[in-house]
């Protein structure tokens, strides 16, 4: 495990909102109206409505999870202690409460528990991916059971068992997040 | 006798629910006005102790340190305790519960606890994003985890496992329905619903329909509780609290377990009916969480009143309605009367107390009852929340 890595990402927050559209569509919208010059820092404006985790070294240290999710793959953290398999990764072991856990990749497949889809009432950022299907994935060999957005095939096409993988979801400012995408 | 006193509801009011053109702080007034226009013998100095039920007022009213602006608006000073209790949609039963525990240990003699949620924005988008931090915010939140496509989930896996079908989710909807046709403080008690009606409204999250789902609502409710030795200053027909129990065993929906099976529920029934020293099946009324049809279903399984997997043949058959097993959401129920998440275990508790002493419209009052029970979940049903009251003379 890398707990001291100093792997920054590339484009701050502050900087990148300049250039990408944030998650936010509504804040960004009411911040074009303003008078540039009189605008209040960006770096006030992305993370009170924004789903998404600070990811960075300097605000988490779960950093290893984002890093190793920008190479493609999901993990999470293991207890060396008494074996036990977490989700979401931790800093401490829910079972003994040991505090120096061990970080392992995931398998990067699984098949759907049980979906549904977002049809409507989305929440801030995410009115313009309606619809979209959520599940429950059992992931394949391990006993966890993650949920998350299904991108793909449409909902009406899923089915409980389909397959699926783990796909690293690039975010404009240069964060990551994960989600399934079905397999055909 | 123990230590414990024996704690009663004594009073209670609601205000109306529903999408209100009125703020948050407002309704602590209206509801501070309405509680004493209910208990004429009430006095403000009665009132040692306020528990404030406020799931999110942060996000919907923008508006924190709740408890001493709720009593400011009621009219009411406080010297024993003043706390505000969240428990997102059990917000307002743990304000009960708080209250119960604080009377019981001796350390308030009268408390009310009242709870108020302001949910209808000009946003609704942003109103929804507050319901999304309910859930693990961080991890089941960036994929949009919502209650409805959670709950919709619980459906699937149901009608999967057990053949549920949509016939029956909609008569949880249509009962509830009826119900708050009798109550002219519900969302819909202007509106009806049939089968057909339901069947024609848009799907929200598969295969849950727009009339399975409870609603955003502005609204609030107070009850005044009270030690043995005060109830019958305000009432001759107190609701006593006889037992209560809560359970929690995750929070992240990775831990969720087998959707279909609460056991969460199972285990605070067990220990609310223990502590009361009755069984499921003596219990006359009561007010659980439908905060979507399916989870009435699922309820009356991990209650006991049916078998797993037949919850759905439960409601069809008529054996939750009046003149059933038992009478279960007469008040018209979260999917009938809206869920303003602070207000509704606190509007749960009135409908039982008015059961109990008979104050109800005759549509709805449940025959003869002497037991009744709330329930609340939270969440992802991932908390439980049980009370159960007993009308009368306690034994």
């Amino acid at each position: 495990m890398s707990a001291t890595t100093k792997a920054r990402r590339d484009t701050p927050p502050e900087e990148a909102t300049a250039k990408a559209p944030p998650p936010v569509t509504e804040r960004s919208s009411v911040a074009e109206k303003r008078d540039p010059g009189k605008a209040p820092p960006a770096a006030t404006t992305p993370f009170l409505l924004d789903f998404f985790p600070l990811e960075g070294p300097d605000q988490t240290r779960l950093a290893r999870f984002f890093e190793r999710l920008k190479e493609g793959l999901l993990c999470t953290t293991r207890c060396p202690r008494c074996g036990a398999l977490h989700w979401p990764p931790r800093v401490a072991c829910p079972a003994c409460h040991a505090e120096d856990l061990e970080w392992i990749d995931l398998p990067s497949t699984g098949r759907i528990y049980a979906f549904s889809a977002v049809l409507a009432g989305a929440p801030l950022g995410m009115e313009s991916d309606v619809p979209f299907a959520v599940g429950l994935v059992d992931l394949d060999g391990v006993p966890l059971r993650i949920f998350g957005r299904i991108d793909g095939r449409p909902w009406k096409e899923l089915d409980i068992g389909s397959a699926v993988r783990v796909e690293p979801l690039p975010l404009a400012d240069g964060r990551v997040f994960y989600r399934f995408r079905t397999v055909d | 006798m123990s230590a414990v006193r024996r704690v009663a509801i004594v009073a209670g009011a609601t205000t109306p629910f529903g999408v209100r053109p009125t703020t948050w702080s407002e309704m602590a007034q209206e509801i501070g006005a309405a509680l004493f226009r209910a208990e004429p013998e009430l006095r403000s100095e009665d009132v040692d102790s306020l528990f404030v039920g406020a799931a999110e007022p942060e996000r919907f009213a923008f508006q924190s340190h709740v408890a001493p602006l709720a009593a400011e608006q009621m009219g009411l000073t406080p010297h024993r305790i003043l706390q505000r209790t969240e428990l997102a949609c059990a917000s307002g039963q743990s304000a009960i519960r708080s209250a119960y525990a604080a009377i019981a240990a001796g350390l308030s003699d009268v408390a009310v606890a009242v709870g108020i949620e302001k949910m209808n924005l000009p946003s609704m988008a942003e109103a929804n994003t507050s319901m999304g931090c309910v859930m693990d915010r961080a991890w089941d939140g960036p994929h949009g985890a919502t209650a409805p496509p959670f709950f919709a989930m619980v459906a699937q896996r149901h009608m999967r496992e057990y053949g549920t079908t949509e016939e029956q989710l909609a008569a949880v909807s249509v009962k509830n329905h009826r119900f708050a046709n009798t109550n002219p403080h519900a969302q819909f008690y202007s509106k009806t619903f049939d089968r057909a009606k339901l069947a024609r409204l848009p799907v929200v999250a598969p295969p849950l329909r727009l009339g399975d789902c409870s609603s955003m609502t502005d609204g609030a409710a107070a009850v005044v509780l009270a030690a043995e030795d005060r109830a019958y200053r305000y009432t001759d027909s107190p609701a006593w609290i006889r037992g209560t129990g809560q359970y929690s065993d995750f929070h992240n929906l990775a831990h969720a377990g087998p959707l279909t099976d609460w056991k969460g529920l199972t285990h605070a029934a067990r220990e609310a009916l223990g502590r009361a020293g009755l069984t499921i099946q003596d219990i006359d009324v009561a007010e659980i969480h439908d905060c979507f049809s399916i989870s009435e279903i699922v309820e009356y399984e991990a209650f006991g009143w049916c078998p797993r997997g037949e919850g759905g043949k439960f409601v069809l058959d008529g054996r939750s309605d009046v003149g059933g097993d038992v009478v279960v959401n007469p008040r018209g129920g979260l999917l009938g009367c809206g869920h303003p998440l602070g207000a509704t275990g606190i509007a749960q508790s009135v409908e039982i107390f008015q059961q109990l002493s008979h104050q109800v419209p005759p549509s709805r009052q449940a025959p003869d009852p002497r037991y009744g029970l709330v329930h609340n979940l939270s969440g992802s049903a991932n908390v439980h929340s049980i009370m159960i009251y007993e009308g009368g003379r306690a034994s």
